[in-house]
C-alpha cells in the first residue's frame, strides 16, 4: 500500500464524514432533540402495546403461551362473504352519523362564535356537556325517548294529535345515525369552534365589501377556510362512530341492524374464550382503515398556507350582527340544544329520582326519592372514585395536550423527513378495540421493569397512549391556521426553538389546545373500555363505577353520578373557556 | 334430674369438642390472614351482593377485602394473564362455571377444602372447585300491570303462541353467550326434537333482541315489552323497589352455576382461606339469599314465592368451537 492510499485509507469516507456533518447539522438544532424526544414517547407508548396485538394476529395461541405463526386470523376475518354487506353497513352508518354530527356542529359553532345571537355564550358551555355522558346512556335516554312502543315523544304525539301509533321509531338506521350523530356533536363541535376562533374576520369582511351577503360568506370563505378542523373533525367521527359498538348495541340489535362491530363482538371479543387473535386481526383492518384517513387528511390539508389565517397583522374580533335573523340563530342553536343536551339530561334527572326507571304517570310524583343521590354523598367508594377520575383527568389530558401540541408542531412545521411518520404512530393504539388495545397494554406492562402495573399509572399511560389522537387534531387544525411569518419574527429577533415555542406558538395555538384538553378531560372522566381491564383494587375511577352499577341494573345511581360528573365538567369546561378566548390573548 | 343435666353436658362437650378444630382453624387463619393484612379478590359477582360479603368478612375478622370486578370473561382473561406473566395479584376468584373450569385446567387454583363445605347439597360439590355456591336461574319474567297473571304464559312453550308476538324481549343468542348456552341447553328440558321446533318458533315469533339479560328485564319494567326471557331474581330485585314484575313457575329452571378458587400462588392465602370459610358459610349465604340469590347451602332460600320450588338444570358448558358453532346456528334462526 502506497503512502497516499495508506492516508486515503485513514481518512473517513467522503460520504460518511458527509452524514456526520449533516448528522451534526440536525442534533445541533434544539427542534430536532424535541423531535427525538417527542417521536421516542409516542413511538414507543404506541408500539410497545400493540407490538403484542400485532403478535396476537399472527399466532394461534392466547398471548403469553406459545403458539404458531398463522394467517389463518386474517382469513377468518377477511375471507367471510357476510362481513362485506356489514361493512357497506358500518360505512352508510359511519358517513351519516359523521356528516349529520358536522352539520350540527357547524350550525352551532356558527352561530355561538360568530354571531351576535342572544345567549350564544351559555348555548356554547352547554354544548360540550353531552361528551361527558357516557354513550350507553345518551342511547338509553333516546330509546326512552323514541322507542314505538312506549317512547315518552311518541306517546305525545299519539295523545296531542290522535295518532293510532307513535311517528318516530329509534329501532332504524336513521335512528342509529340520529342517535349516534348526537354523542358525536360535542366533539365536532370543539374542533370546529377552536378553528372558528382562532380565524382573522379580515377576509370575510373583504368578501361583503365585494357584495357577498352574509349567507355568502358563510359558505365561499368562512367554512372553506376552516376546511382543516371539519376534515379532523369528520376523520374522527367517522372512525369513532365505526369502531362504536354501545349505540349499535342498544339500537342496531333490536332493528336487526347488523354492523362490523357487532360482528367483532360475535366472533371475538363477545365469545367465549375471548378470542383475542381474531380480534386483532380485525384491529389491523380497522388501523388500515384509519391510516388511509389520516393519509387522505393529509393530502387534503397538504396546502397549509392557505389555511394559514391567522397572521402578524393584528385583528380584533368581529361578530356578524344578523339584526332580526338572530333570535332565529338562537332558536335553532336552542333546538339543537334541546336534541343535545336538555332531552338526554331530562330523562336522566327523572331516571336519578325514580326508585327505579318506568314511564312515568301520575303517580310517578308520589314515587320520587334522593336516595340514589344519598348514595353518591355517603358511599366511600364513589368518593375514591371521583379523586381517582380528578386526578387522572387533569394530569392525563394536560400531559396529553403537552405532547400532542410537540407533536403537532413537528409534523406541521418542520420539514424533518420522518415527521409524518408521528401522525401514524399516534394513530396506532387509536385504530384497535378498546379491550383489544387494553389487553395489549396490560401484556406490555405486566412484567414491565418499572412497577407501574396495579397502579393508577398505568391508566394514565393508557389514556395518553389511545386518546393522543383527539389532542393531536385538535391542535393540529389551529396550528395550520397560524402563519409562519410570526414565528419567523420571533426566531429574527433572537429567541430560541423554546422560546418561540411558549411565547409566540402556545399563545396562538391556545383554542386548539384548550379545545383538546376540554375534549380529553371529558372523555377520560368516564372512559371504561380500557379501564376495566386496568384498574386494580384502590385505583377504581369513575368509568368502572358506573359500567358496574349499570351492569347490575342501577340506572338510579348511574344517572346520579352522570349528574354531578356533568356538573364538575360543566365547572372545568367554564374555567378553560376563559382562557381559550381570543380575547384574552 | 341428674341423667338430663349429664346428658345435656356431654352434649356440649361433644359439639365444644367437634367445633373445636375448626373454631381453631378458622381462629388461627384469621390471625394468620391480619398479618397479611388484606385479600384480593377477582370476581363477577355483582356490585351490592359483593359489598355485602366484603363488609361482613372486614367486620368479622378485620381483614379488608380489595375487589376487581368485571365480566365473567375480562375475570379469566385478566387472572390467565396474571398467572402466565408469573405475576397473579389476586387471592380468589369469584365467577361462573365454565371459565372457572377453564381457569381450573390451566392450573391457576389450589384444591381448597373449606369446612364450610360440607353444608351444601351433594350435588353442588365440583371435584375441583368445591361447592356451587349460587345458581344464577333463567326464566320467563313478565309485567302485572301491562299482562294479567292469568293471560300470562304458564310454560316455555307458550311463549309461542299467536298472542305473545311481538311482546317477548330475550338476549340476542348470536351475541350473548349466556343466552347462547340457554338456547343450546333447552334440550335438556324438553328432548331434542321438541327443543329444535321450539326455538325455530321462538325465532318465528320476532322476539325483540337485546345484548344481555338486565336490558332485557329493563324493558318488562318500563313495560316497552311487556314479557322477557331473563334472570329470575330481577323479580325480587325490583319488586323491592316496587316494580310490578311477576315469574312463571316453570317447575325446571335451567342457569349457570357459580364458583370461588383459591390462586395456587396467593400472596395472602390465609386471608384467602379465611376468605372462603366466611364467604361460604351460614351468615353470608342467608345475607346473599335475602339479595335475592338462590345459594345452595342446605334450606336457605331468596324470599321469592315459590322459590323453593324451583328445581334447577345447569346448562351445558360449551367449549369455544361449539359456541362459535351455535352463534352460527342461530344466526340462521334469529336474524334471517
Amino acid at each position: 500500500m502506497s503512502a497516499d492510499e495508506r492516508a486515503l485509507a485513514a481518512e473517513p469516507p467522503l460520504t460518511t464524514a458527509w452524514s456526520r456533518s449533516r448528522l451534526g447539522v440536525f442534533l445541533s438544532q434544539p427542534v430536532s432533540w424535541v423531535f427525538l424526544v417527542v417521536g421516542g414517547i409516542i413511538a414507543f407508548l404506541s408500539l410497545y402495546p400493540t407490538f403484542f396485538l400485532f403478535y396476537g394476529s399472527l399466532t394461534d395461541a392466547p398471548l403469553g403461551v406459545p403458539g404458531h405463526f398463522t394467517l389463518q386470523n386474517y382469513v377468518r376475518a377477511y375471507s367471510d362473504p357476510e362481513a362485506y354487506p356489514l361493512l357497506l353497513n358500518s360505512f352508510i352508518f359511519g358517513l351519516g352519523a359523521s356528516g349529520l354530527s358536522i352539520v350540527f356542529a357547524l350550525a352551532l359553532a356558527w352561530i355561538t362564535i360568530r354571531t351576535n345571537a342572544p345567549f350564544r355564550r351559555l348555548f356554547e358551555l352547554t354544548a360540550i356537556i353531552p361528551n361527558i355522558l357516557p354513550p350507553i346512556l345518551v342511547s338509553i335516554s333516546w330509546v326512552m325517548l323514541l322507542n314505538p312502543s312506549n317512547g315518552l315523544i311518541n306517546g305525545l304525539f299519539v295523545k296531542f294529535f290522535g295518532m293510532e301509533k307513535g311517528p318516530f321509531n329509534i329501532y332504524s338506521m336513521p335512528g342509529l345515525i340520529f342517535v349516534e350523530s348526537l354523542i358525536l356533536t360535542p366533539l365536532a363541535f370543539l374542533i370546529v369552534a377552536a378553528a372558528l376562533k382562532s380565524m382573522d374576520p379580515s377576509l370575510e369582511e373583504s368578501a361583503k365589501t365585494l357584495g357577498s351577503n352574509e349567507f355568502g360568506v358563510m359558505c365561499r370563505v368562512t367554512f372553506p377556510l376552516i376546511r382543516p378542523a371539519i376534515l379532523a373533525a369528520g376523520t374522527l367521527n367517522f372512525v369513532r362512530a365505526v369502531e362504536s359498538f354501545d349505540t349499535p348495541a342498544i339500537i342496531a340489535l333490536p332493528a336487526r341492524i347488523e354492523v362490523f362491530t357487532t360482528k367483532i363482538w360475535r366472533e371475538a371479543l363477545g365469545s367465549f374464550p375471548t378470542n383475542h387473535n381474531l380480534a386483532a386481526a380485525y384491529g389491523v383492518g380497522i388501523l388500515a382503515v384509519a391510516l388511509v384517513f389520516v393519509y387522505l387528511y393529509r393530502h387534503f390539508t397538504s396546502q397549509v398556507e392557505s389555511f394559514s389565517t391567522v397572521t402578524g397583522k393584528g385583528f380584533r374580533p368581529h361578530q356578524i350582527d344578523l339584526g332580526p335573523w338572530r333570535y332565529t340563530a338562537s332558536g335553532v342553536a336552542l333546538l339543537l340544544l334541546i336534541l343535545l343536551v336538555v332531552l338526554p339530561l331530562l330523562v336522566l334527572l327523572l331516571v336519578s329520582l325514580l326508585p327505579y326507571y318506568h314511564v312515568p304517570t301520575w303517580q310517578t310524583w308520589q314515587r320520587l326519592t334522593l336516595d340514589h343521590f344519598r348514595y353518591v354523598w355517603a358511599t366511600p367508594r364513589v368518593h375514591k372514585a371521583f379523586v381517582n377520575s380528578l386526578f387522572l383527568a387533569l394530569v392525563g389530558a394536560t400531559a396529553c395536550m403537552i405532547l400532542a401540541s410537540l407533536a403537532s408542531y413537528i409534523t406541521v412545521r418542520t420539514k424533518i423527513a420522518a415527521r409524518g411518520v408521528i401522525e401514524g404512530l399516534v394513530f396506532i393504539p387509536w385504530a384497535f378495540p378498546g379491550t383489544a388495545m387494553a389487553l395489549g397494554l396490560l401484556w406490555a406492562y405486566v412484567d414491565f421493569p418499572i412497577p407501574i402495573y396495579a397502579t393508577i399509572w398505568i391508566i394514565l399511560i393508557a389514556y395518553i397512549t389511545r386518546f393522543l389522537p383527539y389532542g393531536l387534531r385538535a391542535v393540529t387544525s389551529t396550528i395550520i391556521q397560524v402563519h409562519k411569518e410570526l414565528e419567523e419574527a420571533s426566531v429574527v429577533c433572537g429567541a430560541g426553538f423554546l422560546a418561540t415555542f411558549r411565547r409566540v406558538l402556545m399563545p396562538m395555538m391556545r383554542p386548539g389546545v384548550m379545545a383538546g384538553w376540554i375534549i380529553l378531560v371529558t372523555i377520560f372522566l368516564r372512559e371504561f373500555s380500557a379501564t376495566l381491564f386496568l384498574y386494580s383494587p384502590g385505583s377504581e375511577p369513575l368509568g368502572p363505577l358506573l359500567y358496574f352499577l349499570y351492569l347490575d341494573g342501577m340506572r338510579g345511581r348511574v344517572a346520579a353520578i352522570g349528574l354531578v360528573i356533568s356538573l364538575i365538567s360543566v365547572i372545568l369546561i367554564a374555567i378553560a373557556q376563559r382562557y381559550s378566548r381570543w380575547e384574552s390573548h | 334430674m341428674f341423667k338430663r343435666s349429664s346428658l345435656a353436658l356431654v352434649v356440649v362437650a361433644a359439639v365444644f369438642l367437634s367445633a373445636a378444630p375448626l373454631y381453631s382453624q378458622s381462629a388461627n387463619l384469621i390471625a394468620a390472614g391480619k398479618k397479611e393484612g388484606k385479600v384480593v379478590v377477582y370476581g363477577s359477582l355483582e356490585s351490592d351482593t359483593a359489598d355485602s360479603a366484603f363488609a361482613g368478612f372486614k367486620k368479622k375478622t378485620g381483614i379488608d377485602v380489595e375487589y376487581w370486578r368485571a365480566s365473567a370473561t375480562k375475570v379469566m382473561d385478566r387472572g390467565l394473564s396474571e398467572y402466565r406473566a408469573g405475576k397473579p395479584l389476586f387471592d380468589v376468584i369469584l365467577t361462573n362455571d365454565n371459565p372457572m373450569q377453564i381457569m381450573v385446567k390451566e392450573g391457576l387454583f389450589a384444591k381448597y377444602d373449606s369446612p364450610a363445605a360440607k353444608e351444601f347439597t351433594k350435588e353442588s360439590i365440583d371435584p375441583n372447585l368445591g361447592p356451587r355456591y349460587r345458581n344464577v336461574v333463567i326464566g320467563v319474567v313478565y309485567n302485572k300491570d301491562v299482562i294479567k297473571p292469568a293471560d300470562a304464559p304458564k310454560s316455555l312453550e307458550d311463549l309461542v303462541k299467536p298472542q305473545y308476538r311481538g311482546k317477548l324481549v330475550m338476549p340476542d343468542p348470536t351475541q350473548h353467550t349466556t343466552t347462547t348456552q340457554w338456547v343450546a341447553s333447552l334440550d335438556k328440558l324438553m328432548g331434542k326434537e321438541k327443543a329444535e321446533r321450539f326455538i325455530r318458533d321462538l325465532a318465528a315469533q320476532k322476539p325483540i333482541l337485546v345484548e344481555s339479560l338486565l336490558p332485557a328485564s329493563e324493558r318488562v319494567v318500563t313495560g316497552e315489552t311487556p314479557i322477557a326471557i331473563t334472570y329470575v331474581k330481577y323479580v325480587l330485585t325490583y319488586a323491592q323497589k316496587g316494580a310490578p314484575l311477576d315469574y312463571v313457575r316453570l317447575g325446571k329452571f335451567m342457569g349457570d352455576g357459580h364458583y370461588l378458587g383459591l390462586d395456587n400462588k396467593a400472596p395472602h392465602g390465609n386471608a384467602a382461606k379465611a376468605f372462603i370459610d366466611y364467604f361460604l358459610g351460614a351468615e353470608n349465604m342467608t345475607a346473599l339469599a335475602k339479595l335475592g340469590e338462590f345459594v345452595n347451602r342446605k334450606g336457605i332460600y331468596p324470599p321469592l314465592p315459590d322459590a323453593d320450588k324451583i328445581q334447577f338444570v345447569e346448562m351445558y358448558d360449551l367449549d369455544s368451537k361449539k359456541f362459535a358453532e351455535k352463534k352460527k346456528e342461530y344466526q340462521q334462526i334469529f336474524l334471517h
